[in-house]
């Protein structure tokens, strides 16, 4: 067992207690910081298969803004309503559909004969992808762009106060 | 190198565990936490596949760095949604929100 | 010299094609047109006219040919549209184009003033498309179609004045009883289909002639398609329909119900004859309902008093005598018979049209002494009378006695004799309204008749020409007088391109059919006009026998019986299957069914979202997993 794996193994058990800790704690602010932790794990990963830039964006979009803004959901949506019960009443169904999942991809994964074409993989250069991101898929980004316009849009026009209460 | 089956392992417990998140909880917030870990679960398929299978084209890195957009806007209005909701029902219970049927 | 640039057989099928865009444009555009659209009708039968010469003379010139455009393929089968351009259906487009020709130039003057003047025009140019379209149809399916469109327009025509309950009532007597017939026709054809796989009219009767057919259900073939016969040509039993469709106007009675439509029963066993030919008993099935069909309708038109219903028995009758000689094998006789009845029968009915039209009044005991008033109708009646009754050289004697040899040769003695008998009744059958209504004392009350004006009296006058003259087509010099190629002699040679047919002229049958037909003329004579025998007297003898005859040896009871008792019985079980079983068990029971499913099922609708979402993990997964094990 070489020394990338045990680091892999590392990181992917600590991303795994993050989401378990997500979907188990009983503090949605806990839940929120093992998400966290979960996604800087997940950047670490991205480390792991060479892709740094990705590694970079998980960070700063992830860590730094997503997080943030659930934070701020979660303080503005403070409930008074004691005790807190955060799970629902299928609680044992959803048990059930998560493991008959993860049974169905394991096996799949486990069954599957992957034909592996690269056997020292290499790291992609920023300036290749940004080259590749402006002109092969300039007209995606460009739209993505958009996207995120309108929802930026649609999320003022939403949680602004005013309108039918 | 870590063999691809390890990423695919992972990532499906990861999808599974933010599966189980979104069946389980009844916090609006919690469920939008669980959504970002599936997102995140694809991400990591995207990526791995991508760099075992073909690095040259590192089609899996575009791909992904879509999906986080996606993603990014996604969280933006869903949390403006639930903001609005808290505001109109004082609760972000999913379970308490149940009345467009019959 | 035929040109190239001049319609030939080709174009035939532009003749019910004009009439048909004559009906579109009468039902579209009809109300902004003068006339209301009649003209339009009127030239499209005009212009089918003059094709019909181009096409008989092509014909002349070239043997007979088919056409047809692929309508849609089924598998191995395909349905055509096609027209077959022989003499049969050439001698059936000239009498059907010229006789709707005239008959629609007379009803120009006799509709005057209807309401439905307009759609009167449409209702006959659309009646002159199928019924030409039936005539060239060169597969059985396009007959049926066209058969059953001529169908519709006679149900329309004769309850044109559906405003009067008797003109509905008979339109419908009209169309269910022919449909009877239809019935066995469409049965008929669709053996033909089951055992050869094909409507086409010449496969079938090569393979008949063959002998790819079995006897027995040859027979049976060519039986149903008489039954579909008998039907449309109201041969007994069926006949019930034709007396009662004389509630139409009397233009429509003699273009629908004398001259064309009742004839295509006649057109439609003359052009099915390559089987019933080679089917054991259909021909004498043929024989044996044309026999009875013309002796009742020559009786029972005897005891009539509407002027129009004497005409539609002897129409009856004639057709029955027409059948009588095609059972007999006599098919060019029938066919000239066909011919010339088409003439001299539409003549009759539009000298009754004229005289109801001027009078206001039907029954013939109202009327009397009205050549006077009316000379030329007078006149043309009594032509159409005598060719009726067959004296030479009418165009009726000639065809009378090409029958009657036919019949002769194929009958025996008994059957031969009955026909005899039918010549001398139909002969006084028609002298009593020639003599009734237009000789004897003028009534007061008839005082202001009036001839017809000229557009009726026309037409008129043009029939009783072709009456008087289209006997003499029988006769072999007719052809090399015209010029035609030698092998066009005479009628039954036009007809019979293969086996010429001869024209049969038997001096000693002509003689003596002749004196019956003077004998019951003179008869007749001496009982309506001369008085010397009393109808009443004769009424007083023989009061058994006319409480028959008038009753129309009670067949319409017997039939109201039959619907009373049996069809209305059926018909009170079937409602009641449709009420209890239909309506309540299979409509009203599934939507019973659905509201109470759905509201047992609505509370599994829990507007609850991780409900949803479970369906959903679930349902993907199940799906997957199952693909994973189904691939």
């Amino acid at each position: 067992m070489n020394i990338t794996i045990a680091i892999f193994f590392v990181i992917g058990i600590i991303a795994l207690v993050g989401a378990l800790g997500v979907v188990a704690s009983r503090n949605v602010v806990y839940s929120a910081l093992f998400l966290l932790l979960s996604l800087i794990m997940v950047a670490g990963l991205y480390i792991l298969l060479y892709a740094d830039f990705l590694a970079i964006v998980q960070i700063l979009i992830y860590g730094g803004a997503i997080v943030i803004v659930i934070f701020f959901a979660l303080m503005l949506t403070r409930t008074r309503e004691m005790p807190l019960r955060l799970d629902n009443p299928k609680k044992p169904w959803a048990i059930v559909a998560s493991l008959a999942a993860f049974a169905l991809l394991a096996t799949t994964t486990a069954l599957t004969h992957w034909k592996i074409l690269v056997t020292t993989p290499e790291r992609v250069s920023y300036q290749v992808l940004g080259r590749t991101l402006f002109t092969q898929w300039a007209v995606p980004f460009e739209i993505a762009s958009i996207l995120l316009l309108v929802a930026l849009v649609g999320a003022i026009v939403i949680a602004r106060p005013g309108g039918r209460e | 190198m870590i063999p691809l089956e390890y990423f695919l392992i992972l990532s499906a417990a990861l999808f599974c565990i933010g599966l189980y998140g979104v069946l389980a909880r009844r916090n609006a917030v919690l469920i939008l936490m669980s959504i970002e870990l599936m997102l995140n679960a694809v991400n990591i398929n995207l990526v791995a596949f991508s760099s075992r299978l073909a690095p040259s084209e590192f089609l899996g890195q575009i791909f992904a760095i879509f999906v986080i957009t996606v993603a990014a806007a996604e969280v933006g209005l869903a949390l403006a949604i639930v903001i609005r909701l808290y505001r109109n029902r004082t609760s972000v219970n999913v379970d308490e929100i149940d009345i467009m049927k019959w | 010299m035929p040109s190239i640039n001049l319609p030939g057989m080709e174009w035939a099928w532009l003749i019910p094609g004009l009439s048909l865009l004559a009906f579109a444009i009468i039902v579209f555009l009809g109300k902004r047109l003068p006339g209301k659209g009649s003209y339009v009708a009127i030239t499209a039968i005009g212009l089918g006219f003059i094709l019909f010469w181009f096409v008989l003379k092509d014909l002349l010139y070239s043997r007979p040919a088919t056409f047809n455009v692929t309508w849609f393929d089924v598998s191995k089968y395909s349905l055509k549209w096609g027209m077959i351009i022989d003499p049969l259906s050439v001698l059936m487009l000239g009498v059907v184009t010229s006789v709707a020709f005239a008959i629609q130039v007379y009803s120009l003057g006799y509709m005057k003033g209807d309401p439905r003047f307009g759609w009167y025009f449409a209702v006959q140019a659309l009646f002159a498309a199928s019924m030409l379209g039936l005539v060239l149809a060169d597969n059985f399916l396009l007959l049926y179609i066209t058969w059953e469109l001529v169908g519709i327009c006679s149900y329309l025509l004769i309850g044109f004045w559906y405003e009067r309950r008797s003109a509905a009532e008979a339109a419908k007597k009209a169309f269910v009883t022919t449909r009877l017939g239809d019935v066995g026709l469409l049965i008929g054809i669709l053996i033909l289909f089951k055992q050869l796989g094909t409507f086409d009219m010449s496969t079938i009767f090569q393979a008949a002639q063959r002998g790819d057919i079995s006897a027995g259900i040859l027979t049976l073939v060519a039986i149903l398609i008489f039954l579909g016969a008998m039907g449309k040509s109201a041969q007994f039993p069926l006949h019930v329909w034709l007396p009662d469709a004389m509630e139409g106007p009397t233009p429509v009675s003699a273009l629908i119900h004398a001259a064309t439509m009742v004839a295509a029963g006649v057109y439609l066993v003359a052009r099915s004859f390559p089987l019933f030919e080679v089917a054991p008993y259909a021909l004498d099935v043929v024989a044996i309902i044309g026999l009875l069909t013309t002796l009742i309708g020559s009786t029972l038109a005897l005891v009539m008093t509407d002027l129009k219903r004497i005409i539609a028995y002897s129409t009856i009758s004639k057709l029955g005598f027409m059948m009588l000689a095609l059972g007999s094998g006599g098919y060019a006789a029938a066919m000239l018979y066909l011919m010339t009845h088409a003439f001299f029968k539409a003549l009759l009915f539009l000298g009754a049209g004229s005289v109801i039209h001027s009078t206001g009044k039907q029954d013939i005991r109202e009327m009397g002494g009205l050549w006077r008033k009316m000379p030329v109708t007078a006149v043309t009646f009594i032509v159409a009378a005598i060719a009726l009754a067959g004296l030479p050289p009418l165009s009726g004697f000639f065809s009378k006695d090409e029958a009657l040899i036919a019949i002769r040769d194929a009958q025996s003695p008994v059957v031969y004799l009955l026909a005899l008998v039918a010549v001398f009744l139909s002969a006084l059958y028609v002298a009593r309204p020639a003599f009734v209504v237009f000789f004897g004392r003028l009534k007061p009350e008839n005082a202001h008749a009036h001839e017809s004006p000229p557009v009726m009296t026309v037409p008129m006058m043009a029939l009783a020409f072709m009456s008087i003259i289209s006997g003499f087509f029988v006769f072999n010099w007719v052809g090399p007088l015209f010029g035609l190629p030698a092998q066009f002699k005479g009628f039954g040679a036009f007809l019979f391109l293969e086996h010429p047919e001869a024209f049969h002229f038997d001096v000693m049958l002509a003689v003596y059919s002749t004196l019956i037909a003077i004998a019951a003329l003179g008869l007749g004579w001496t009982i309506y006009h001369k008085g010397l025998i009393s109808p009443a007297s004769i009424m007083e003898r023989f009061a058994g026998v006319h409480r028959v005859l008038v009753n129309k040896f009670y067949m319409d009871d017997f039939y109201q019986a039959i619907i009373n008792r049996v069809v209305l019985a059926f018909s009170n079980l079937v409602a009641l299957f449709d009420r209890r079983v239909v309506n309540d068990t299979g409509v009203n029971g599934t939507a019973n069914l659905t509201a109470f499913a759905g509201y047992r099922l609505r509370y599994h609708e829990t507007g609850k979202f991780y409900d949803y979402a479970l369906a959903i993990a679930l349902g993907t997964t199940l799906i997957v997993i199952v693909a994973f094990l189904v691939t």
